[in-house]
């Protein structure tokens, strides 16, 4: 089973998403914001996945910078961006080679699907 | 050795009396006293007149005393005493016989042995076309000129090797240069090198040699006194009617307040979005959570609500994609919702293809909803009951017939058996389909039913947009 960081600044989705996880046997570890995230990131807490909105409070691409700083850290981290907007090209130029993406609104099947994928890597 | 004996006699062979008969210039032999004692073909033929009237005239005497020009006198009088010879002396006149002429002269002081007094030998040559044409040629450029510095958008004149000709005033007030800074210039080297860009230098090269335009290449950066700018880059290739030169026109459109305008309208795109989203998002979240409490049997419907909720964020995203404007072009919109539901129900190994086949209509994006809808509820149907074995083609048709649009769902499966319909979940889905109909005002057209395959076609108004309100806007 593995340790999933979920990054996300809207609570009730957060932990809809922890509930969703963890219901599949994952431990999960949250954080609201960027910063938040990095703590995490920086301490000795084993995690082996990020899951990341993009959008992050006010931070357009939050989750992509978050992303970015967490693979320096962690290089072996395996990510999973989310986001209810339209993908930008921006966006794709940010995303970190060999990561996946899930759309909002996503199911449970869906979110399943991609985390299952996620870990297979 | 032959060809070069040849060679010699003939050029020795040439005659003086054969040169000046050949060469195109007026050619007048004058003595010490300005009498004519020869001229050529090119001099009776250029002036009209004959060796019988003058030979032995004195110049200023020869043919009505057209040639009695002050300029002239003052060339023969006052010039050639004193030197031995004068080129390039121009000489403008009215002429009786042949109307106003610009003349080139070259005037040489010539002797023959024992001649000590001398002859002048004149060689006239008719500029006036020559001139008339730089003149036509520099009042269409200083026409050119007032037109380029009325044009409010900062514009230069290339030539050929890309080096600027001339800049409009609106460029020099623009970038803060003077015309002496720019002139001779190439594009690249100006300000801080703003405009040395590769792709722009590539496209700018074929320009003049392939006629190729270019058409709003964006650049955007920093410029000294003007800050963070963008400019939309146009140029054509410019000529002159009977100047072989071509020059190019670089236009330099500043777009920059254009550009926040759509910028900010994106951001509020997204921000909208986002929360939109976000909100499905917790939708579709207590639908889980209550599907976690929920007897089995009920699950599937929660799931199936889900999914429905997940079709409405998938066309709110094609909506956004394949709108032009305030109108949402249907026969890519079908295309999108065709690859969405590929990507999402079919997966890379499924042996089910979906074809589109639609004439570029355009709908309201209010109604974009229940025909993506519409759509989604007969080509998921299609996709979970027509194949039990896993392979067969399904076809989104839309066209326009008349005054309404016939939008086709077909597939070449199994075919819909009667009782299908009081099944609960295909019941619920042709429940749906009835009422997105009946929201876009249309009908379902009966259609027999086939041993295999199913067709579903129904007539919907023509839903146009107004000519009127389909100008595009700014995204």
């Amino acid at each position: 089973m593995a340790v999933i960081l979920i990054v996300e600044d809207d609570v009730f989705i957060r932990e809809i998403a922890e509930m969703m996880i963890q219901d599949w046997g994952h431990q999960t570890l949250a954080a609201s914001d960027v910063d938040e995230a990095l703590l995490l990131l920086r301490s000795a807490q084993p995690i082996d996945a990020l899951f990341t909105d993009i959008y992050l409070k006010d931070l357009v691409l939050g989750g992509c910078n978050l992303a970015l700083q967490a693979i320096a850290l962690r290089p072996d981290l395996r990510v999973l961006y989310t986001t209810g907007n339209t993908i930008t090209d921006k966006m794709k130029a940010l995303f970190i080679e060999g990561t996946r993406f899930l759309g909002k609104p996503y199911t449970e099947n869906q979110l399943k699907k991609s985390v299952t994928e996620l870990l297979a890597v | 050795m032959a060809d070069i004996f040849i060679e010699k006699k003939a050029v020795s062979d040439i005659a003086a009396s054969d040169i000046v008969e050949t060469v195109p210039s007026a050619l007048i032999v004058l003595d010490r006293n300005l009498n004519i004692t020869s001229a050529n073909r090119a001099f009776y033929q250029t002036f009209r007149t004959s060796p019988g009237e003058t030979e032995g005239c004195l110049i200023y005497a020869l043919g009505n005393r057209q040639w009695d020009i002050p300029a002239l006198r003052t060339l023969l009088e006052s010039v050639i005493p004193h030197r031995a010879s004068v080129e390039g002396f121009e000489v403008e006149h009215d002429f009786p016989t042949i109307g106003r002429r610009t003349m080139l002269v070259n005037a040489r002081k010539i002797f023959s042995p024992g001649d000590h007094d001398g002859s002048i030998l004149l060689a006239i040559e008719d500029v006036s076309e020559e001139r008339a044409a730089r003149a036509d040629s520099k009042r269409n450029w200083q026409l050119t000129q007032s037109i380029v510095d009325t044009v409010r958008d900062p514009l230069v004149v290339l030539e050929n090797d890309m080096t600027i000709v001339t800049a409009s005033k609106a460029f020099l007030t623009m970038f803060g240069v003077t015309e002496a800074e720019t002139h001779g210039r190439r594009v690249s080297e100006l300000g801080q090198h703003q405009w040395d860009v590769p792709a722009l230098r590539h496209l700018m090269e074929k320009v003049l040699p392939e006629n190729k335009p270019i058409e709003s290449f964006e650049i955007e950066d920093n410029f000294p006194g003007l800050g963070r700018r963008v400019f939309n880059l146009n140029a054509r290739k410019i000529s002159q009617p009977g100047n072989h030169a071509h020059r190019m026109l670089l236009v330099f459109e500043d777009i920059t307040d254009r550009k926040q305008r759509e910028r900010d309208a994106l951001s509020l795109t997204n921000e909208i979005s986002h929360r939109i989203k976000n909100n499905l998002q917790v939708i579709v979240g207590l639908i889980a959570y209550e599907a976690k409490w929920t007897a089995a049997p009920c699950v599937q419907g929660y799931k199936t609500m889900q999914a429905r909720i997940g079709a409405i964020a998938q066309l709110y995203d094609l909506i956004s994609q394949t709108s032009r404007g305030r109108t949402v072009a249907v026969d890519a919109y079908l295309r999108e919702i065709a690859n969405a539901m590929s990507a999402s129900l079919l997966g890379n190994m499924s042996g089910i293809t979906i074809e589109v086949k639609g004439e570029p209509l355009e709908i309201d994006p209010d109604r974009a909803v229940p025909f993506g809808l519409l759509v989604n509820e007969l080509a998921t149907n299609a996709i979970k009951h027509a194949f039990p074995h896993g392979s067969g083609h399904i076809m989104l048709r839309v066209e326009q017939i008349g005054d309404q649009i016939e939008l086709v769902v077909s597939d070449d499966g199994v075919g819909m058996k009667g009782n299908d319909l009081v099944k609960s979940p295909e019941k619920r889905g042709s429940d749906y389909v009835a009422i997105f109909v009946r929201q876009l005002g249309g009908a379902i057209v009966p259609s027999k039913q086939e041993p295999t395959g199913t067709t579903v076609r129904i007539r919907l108004p023509l839903l146009l947009v107004p000519p009127g309100s389909a100008e595009p806007v700014a995204a």
